[in-house]
């Protein structure tokens, strides 16, 4: 457990030495003392109190720990790779929230999950609003307008189950709760809301597409892959403590084919991304509400590895052609972008070899009947949104230089390594026949529908504060009929 | 003021707060909103404390039984944070005055389209 505050600490140290100069040589030095911490507790800890007696802050390195340390590890490396000559407050910001990132996963209490899911609110806004560009700074005022309604629930919540259980350790509200207690229910219900606000889930989060649409490139790329998972972990552990699966199995149907039809006709290539990562957290979501801490951590794991890379190429892509519709794009981008964008097509879509097909394998081999057809449902759905992305898979010509492609390469690199630590699922005839019966399928929808242009709501302001309290309403009376 | 008015009251601060956020469009209403209802969130957390008792919770002062002491503690953390948000947000409504001449809601909207 030192071992991992140390390497918090430092984050934290090092993202405020930041601000004195030489930003980017903090983070770098920030992201070994986290690895290397990181190597010294990689076994685990059971659960221990930090601090006096029953007001000490419990803390856990579990799996789900492990693993997204590892990943806020890894995409921090490619921001720092990606964005070396960026001054100022940009590295040091950064760092400060991958550093309370790195403390929020390892929180097993209520109010300390809740500092660290504002921390991160805050220094996300602050990161989105950048480069001081009015559609980017309005898009940042939307997300926090939304993040603070989601932490006032979270607040009330908090305060009622507070007042009727006496404990805010997470372990001890799940050896408490009984069912039947309405007080309870509706605190467990506006805690899961306040969370699903920050975890970006449909109707609750729709301040996501227009944040990660309109945040500078690399900021999106960790914003996609790393800070709206934070609030999926924090989904996890409550809904672990008040027994809430099925609410959460709900919000993840809700939220994978939400973003999916708002995905499908997005012609905005970030947008388009953004609402794509709305829909895969519902896979997220469908695997730690019927499997607990390690049905989606795969998943989670996996997609923030290709999401980021997506993200990546797609921000070089806009830079180099100065354009952001899919359309246009096609047959502009050099070799990078193109290729990056391939190999995180081809992932994200679920076919072999790369880590989105073992992550699939993974969560569909414990799903039952009706959640394996969901799930080709999901997958078929996103190779359809995805078809679109193909014409700018064709490079305009030019030499390959692999220098400036490393990332990709690392990139690659990490992707197979997912699939080859679940490899029995690699020779699996019937996943094979599946993804690529989803690839087919997906396929003809893209030329069935390409015609298509039904007008979406508009995500504006007043309907998305709308919608937010709509859905913690619908969520706290799930939990309690369950 | 016995705890359970106070947390009805708190409630309906919140419930005012967001109704403002909602229904107004100028971007200062909507932060003004927003902010009462965190105070609301803010003012609950201390009647559940009150709950415990009347007292001062610290040792030696005043009769027992005290309040409990640990959601006052949360309450000030609450409060800073809140601050932080809201001086973030009026930054930020700055900036957006600054450059689009408006803080109305539909008109930022519109520009956002374009």
């Amino acid at each position: 457990m030192n071992a991992a505050l140390l390497g918090v600490a430092a984050y934290l140290a090092l993202g405020v030495l930041g601000f004195l100069g030489r930003g980017w040589l903090a983070g770098v030095l920030a992201l070994a003392v986290g690895a290397g911490a990181l190597i010294v507790w990689c076994p685990g800890f059971p659960e221990s109190t930090l601090g006096p007696g029953p007001w000490g802050i419990r803390l856990i390195g579990d799996t789900v720990a492990l693993g997204f340390w590892s990943l806020a590890l890894v995409l921090h490396a490619a921001v720092l790779w990606e964005e070396q000559r960026r001054r100022g407050a940009f590295h040091p910001l950064l760092t400060l929230l991958v550093g309370t990132t790195l403390a929020l996963v390892l929180s097993r209490d209520l109010f300390n999950l809740y500092v660290c899911l504002e921390l991160t609110s805050l220094l996300s806004f602050l990161l989105v609003g950048y480069e001081g560009r009015p559609t980017s700074v309005w898009a940042s005022l939307q997300y926090l307008i939304l993040t603070t309604v989601g932490m006032i629930l979270y607040l009330f919540g908090l305060g009622l189950v507070y007042g009727r259980l006496g404990t805010l350790a997470l372990s001890e509200i799940g050896s408490l709760v009984g069912k039947g207690d309405p007080v309870v229910s509706i605190g467990a219900g506006l805690l899961l809301s306040g969370a699903a606000v920050k975890g970006g889930v449909f109707l609750l989060g729709l301040w996501l597409p227009r944040a990660h649409g309109r945040a500078p490139h690399s900021v999106s790329a960790l914003l996609s892959g790393l800070v709206v998972k934070m609030g999926i972990v924090a989904l996890l552990r409550l809904g672990e403590a008040f027994s809430a699966g099925p609410v959460l199995v709900a919000l993840g149907v809700l939220t994978g084919f939400g973003g999916l039809v708002y995905a499908l006709w997005e012609q905005d290539l970030k947008y388009f991304l953004a609402y794509s990562t709305m829909s895969q957290l519902g896979y997220m979501l469908i695997g730690f509400g019927l499997f607990g801490a390690y049905g989606g951590l795969l998943y989670a794991l996996a997609h923030g590895l290709f999401k980021g890379l997506l993200f990546l190429s797609a921000g070089k892509a806009i830079v180099q052609a100065g354009l952001r519709r899919i359309g246009e794009l096609g047959g502009r981008l050099s070799w990078g972008p193109a290729m990056g964008l391939a190999v995180g097509t081809w992932a994200i879509a679920g076919l072999p070899p790369l880590a989105g097909f073992a992550a699939k394998g993974v969560l569909g081999a414990a799903l039952p009947a009706w959640g394996k057809w969901l799930l080709l449902a999901l997958g078929v759905g996103t190779v359809t949104s995805f078809a679109k992305l193909v014409p700018l898979l064709r490079p305009r010509g030019g030499r390959l230089q692999l220098a400036g492609e490393i990332p990709l390469v690392l990139a690659l690199f990490a992707l197979s390594i997912w699939s080859l630590i679940s490899h029995p699922f690699l020779l699996d005839p019937y996943l094979w026949g599946q993804s690529v019966f989803a690839l087919l399928a997906g396929l003809l929808l893209f030329s069935l529908t390409r015609r298509l242009h039904p007008r979406l709501p508009q995500l504006t302001l007043d309907r998305t504060a709308l919608t937010l309290l709509l859905g913690s309403v619908g969520i706290t009376l799930g939990l309690l009929i369950l | 003021m016995d705890g359970q008015i106070a947390m009805v009251l708190s409630v309906l601060l919140a419930g005012l707060g967001l109704f403002t956020l909602i229904v107004r469009k100028e971007l200062i209403f909507k932060l003004l909103g927003l902010n009462v209802a965190s105070g609301g969130a803010s003012l609950f957390l201390v009647a559940v404390a009150r709950r415990a008792g009347p007292g001062v919770p610290i040792i030696g002062l005043g009769p027992a039984p005290a309040a409990d002491p640990l959601p006052q503690a949360l309450v000030l953390t609450a409060i800073v944070i809140h601050f932080a948000t809201l001086a973030l947000a009026l930054v930020y409504v700055i900036f957006l005055t600054e450059h689009r001449h408006t803080q109305d809601v539909r008109h930022l909207e519109r520009l956002e389209e374009e």
